[in-house]
């Protein structure tokens, strides 16, 4: 009998915890759990809006067009002729691989950042008087001159934006979106799938193993930006400046970079990924982009 | 039996469990008719009201620039040729260390040198004596520091020199005296001087010697003519009696000429008597043969006759004629013995002019050279004063200074370029929109900030490209040049942002947000302004608009600031939006 009544309320929970798998009314698919048409609303008016700050600013900013900063988007771990895995085994998530302490606007390799910008920008930011491109950064992007709209719309994390950026995102996203702590309502979703669970738990396993310990895959990057941050004061430093010592941990981050990319991206392909993409299927019968 | 009351326990619990679902779900679902028309009504609207404000409408251009000093222009030390040769630096100034006039910019091989303002560099030595566009430009800057240089003049005379030893005592610096190789200069001139002051007394002596050589030789050539002459005189005579000599010997050949010319009249007439005798004879018939024989007798004797006073005349004309050809002989020889004499005296004479011309001209070369000596003496020994070496100064057309970038190093030589200094007037370099540059003119008034340090600082326009393109910015761009006038603090270096005022409204003007300002179906503008009570519109007259506001004026008075106008209205929030998007 007994048996019979856990049964029963067994079958309750699981219907209740079905009902909650659903998706909720309004989550959409891309970044931030907008839809396609919202984050381009919202790209294209924080454009405008950082144009407008740049105005009052003096300087002259070009608003780019969604397909730019969803170019920018898409150049992140990404070079012509390499695929992803790559990329990966090659410069890690190209935070301090690609360090050279320039501004975005100046780097002449891989830069997700330059390309969200557009061209027309990084024209106008280079005919600058160094001090004016400092201010010129400052202005737009505050002190993360590498946190621009795109990047920080990829990585969906608007906390370390600042300038112009900042205040446009304040007027396009809610307060709670801007704070560090956000977290995409579609992957804390799915992080609170079982199945999820269990595959996380596994990834920190096997990644503990590997000499790494991460909670998740998505707090790697952060945290290789910030020991980048503390060992480029601020990401301002000049490798060609850098004194032995730094150079020498400045290679250290980047070969501790690759190797936690390579273990991080395989584990997510292997464990991580699957999962992911059965339950994104069972809430939004697509996968996310 | 009590199994079958907890299972009925059980089974009243399930069926109230499962009414209290169902009413719940029923609850979330079930909506009455008046709920559903609260919930699909449209909100209530409520203006957005905003006050009528007074203040300074302003049409701004916004643009940003660097701020800098003036343009770097290098310092370079000119040589020297009063020392023995070029310093070695031993100190040098920071970066950004500033320096007034008369201040000393650096030294080298323990000498200062001193830094004035002056348009033209020191490109020579400056010492008594010289004058000129530098020495003016010392002059000038020695009493703007307040050392009396005397008259600016472009000498530099004593008061100059005092004036620089002032200059480098105050500095702490010995006064640059005359160099051993100036001083033995000098005795090496006076020396010369001396022996050349001499050459000239002895030269003069020559030219003495000369004069009295010339006149000696003139009184012996007088003497010696006059000795001729009365040699002359004593071998033909006196010169009277040489006259006279020469005026007889004519006087004799004439009275033989004539003599002779009466002896052949009278012979003739003679002939022609006898002629006539004879024919008076021939022609008588009774005259005998005799008598004719005797008329031509006559006749031939008259003839005879006649050829003997002829050649008796001939003969003393010539005789006359030869003694006086002879008389003339001796004359001339008379006189070339008196010119020969002449001219040795001339001759003579000649030769002491000349040696007198050469001794003139020895006096005069030696008198030049004397002079000449004198002169240098004397300007070496002005220069021997206080002295202004020229590595020991630089002119810069414009003080105070700041210290760019220093380009030598400590004990390295001390010439040529060795930093680059700029004004301490900040000004600064921007551009502007081809569409903007033509509302911007020089001597506009510009608000210069720095906002993340707050600083406000003003300024104003000194230059407006004519042509885009020039001066480092780009071919879509006009170069503009600010000169900042106050500032708390030193920008250099600092990306600031300028604002250009290109229209205000010339005070504080009543204003509204663009926003409030609707336009009436008669065409007027107008504003609807919230009374507590009730909303009025109230008819505006629309004026300068910039930065969202627009001034307004009405003319009964009607608006004043303070009051509330409509700019809107606010809607609810509809219940579920996009999600990020506002």
């Amino acid at each position: 009998m007994k048996k019979t009544i856990c049964a029963g309320l067994f079958a309750v929970l699981l219907a209740t915890a079905a009902a909650q798998a659903q998706a909720p009314k309004g989550l959409g698919t891309e970044e931030f759990g907008m839809s396609p048409r919202e984050l381009v609303q919202a790209i294209e008016k924080t454009e405008e809006l950082i144009a407008r700050c740049m105005r009052e600013q003096g300087f002259q900013y070009i608003a780019a067009d969604h397909n730019t900063v969803r170019a920018g988007m898409s150049a992140d771990k990404r070079l012509p002729g390499l695929s992803e895995e790559e990329f990966v085994s090659r410069y890690g998530f190209g935070v301090s691989t690609f360090y050279t302490g320039l501004p975005p606007q100046l780097a002449t390799g891989y830069s997700p950042a330059r390309v969200g910008l557009g061209e027309r920008n990084v024209q106008i930011f280079r005919k600058l008087s160094p001090a004016d491109q400092v201010a010129y950064n400052r202005a737009l992007l505050g002190d993360d001159v590498f946190s621009t709209l795109a990047v920080a719309l990829e990585t969906e994390d608007l906390s370390r934006t600042g300038g112009c950026t900042r205040k446009a995102l304040t007027e396009t996203f809610k307060p709670d979106q801007l704070k560090a702590s956000h977290y995409n309502p579609q992957d804390a979703l799915i992080n609170k799938d079982p199945r999820m669970k269990a595959a996380i738990a596994y990834w920190q396993r096997e990644m503990k193993k590997a000499g790494f310990e991460y909670g998740h895959s998505d707090e790697i990057e952060p945290d290789l930006r910030n020991r980048l941050i503390a060992l480029t004061e601020g990401g301002k430093l000049l490798v060609s400046k850098m004194s032995q010592d730094q150079k020498a941990a400045l290679r250290k981050l980047q070969d501790y970079e690759r190797l936690v990319a390579v273990k991080s991206h395989k584990m997510h392909e292997e464990v991580l990924t699957p999962v992911e993409e059965k339950i994104q299927e069972e809430l939004f019968s697509r996968k996310v982009q | 039996m009590v199994a079958k009351r907890i299972n009925i326990l059980w089974a009243i619990l399930g069926v109230v469990g499962g009414m209290a679902l169902g009413a719940w779900y029923m609850g979330s679902r079930i909506q009455s008719p008046a709920e559903m028309a609260a919930r699909t009504a449209a909100p209530e609207p409520s203006a957005i009201l905003v006050p009528v404000e007074s203040r300074l409408l302003s049409s701004d251009i916004v643009t940003r620039g660097t701020v800098r000093f003036g343009l770097p222009q290098p310092i370079s030390i000119a040589p020297s040729t009063v020392k023995g040769g070029v310093g070695l630096i031993s100190s040098l100034p920071r970066p950004n260390t500033n320096f007034g006039e008369g201040e000393v910019i650096l030294s080298a091989s323990g000498r200062p040198v001193f830094v004035l303002s002056g348009a033209a560099p020191a490109f020579r030595d400056m010492a008594p004596g010289t004058s000129g566009g530098d020495v003016r430009q010392l002059e000038e800057a020695l009493a703007r520091l307040g050392f009396d240089p005397g008259t600016i003049d472009g000498n530099y005379d004593q008061k100059t020199s005092g004036a620089v030893e002032r200059m480098y005592k105050k500095a702490g610096w010995e006064p640059f005296a005359p160099t051993r190789e100036q001083r033995a200069a000098v005795a090496a001139l006076e020396r010369e001087w001396s022996d050349a002051a001499r050459a000239q007394l002895a030269a003069e002596a020559t030219r003495e010697t000369a004069v009295k050589a010339v006149a000696a030789a003139r009184a012996t050539a007088e003497q010696n003519t006059r000795q001729a002459a009365l040699d002359s005189a004593a071998r033909v005579g006196n010169g009277r009696q040489l006259a006279d000599a020469r005026a007889g010997k004519s006087l004799a050949l004439e009275a033989e000429r004539a003599r002779a010319a009466h002896s052949a009249t009278a012979a003739s007439a003679d002939v022609a008597t006898q002629v006539a005798d004879r024919a008076l004879i021939v022609l008588d018939p009774r005259q005998t043969e005799t008598a004719r024989a005797a008329a031509e007798a006559k006749l031939k004797v008259a003839r005879a006759a006649q050829r003997k006073a002829k050649l008796e005349a001939d003969l003393a004309i010539q005789t006359a004629a030869r003694e006086a050809g002879l008389a003339d002989e001796r004359i001339r020889v008379a006189e070339g013995a008196v010119k020969a004499a002449r001219l040795e005296g001339e001759r003579n004479v000649r030769a002491a002019q000349e040696q007198q011309t050469l001794a003139e001209f020895d006096v005069q070369v030696a008198s030049e050279r004397a002079g000449r000596l004198e002169r240098e003496l004397a300007t070496a020994r002005a220069k021997l004063g206080v002295q202004v070496p020229a590595d020991e100064v630089v002119f810069i057309p414009s003080l105070p200074i700041r210290v760019h970038e220093v380009t030598a190093a400590v004990a390295a030589n001390a010439s040529g370029p060795v930093m680059s200094v700029t004004d301490n007037q900040l000004s600064i370099d921007s551009q502007l929109p081809l569409e903007a540059a033509p509302l911007v003119k020089p001597g506009m008034k510009v608000a210069i900030d720095e906002q993340a340090l707050g600083i406000k600082a003003t300024g104003v326009v000194e230059t407006v490209a004519n042509t885009p393109g020039t001066r480092g910015v780009d071919g879509y761009h006009f170069y503009l040049g600010v000169r900042v006038e106050t500032t708390p603090v030193l920008l250099a270096g600092f990306s600031v942002r300028l604002t250009i005022p290109i229209e205000t409204s010339k005070g504080a003007v009543t204003a509204v947000p663009t926003s409030a300002v609707s336009l009436a179906a008669d065409g007027t503008s107008r504003v609807l302004v919230d009374g507590g009570g009730g909303q009025e519109y109230v008819t505006v007259q629309p004026g300068l608009s910039t930065g969202g506001y627009v001034e307004v004026s009405t003319p009964d008075g009607r608006l004043v600031p303070g009051q509330l106008v409509v700019v809107g209205y606010r809607t609810a929030e509809p219940a579920a939006g996009p999600a990020a998007v506002k």
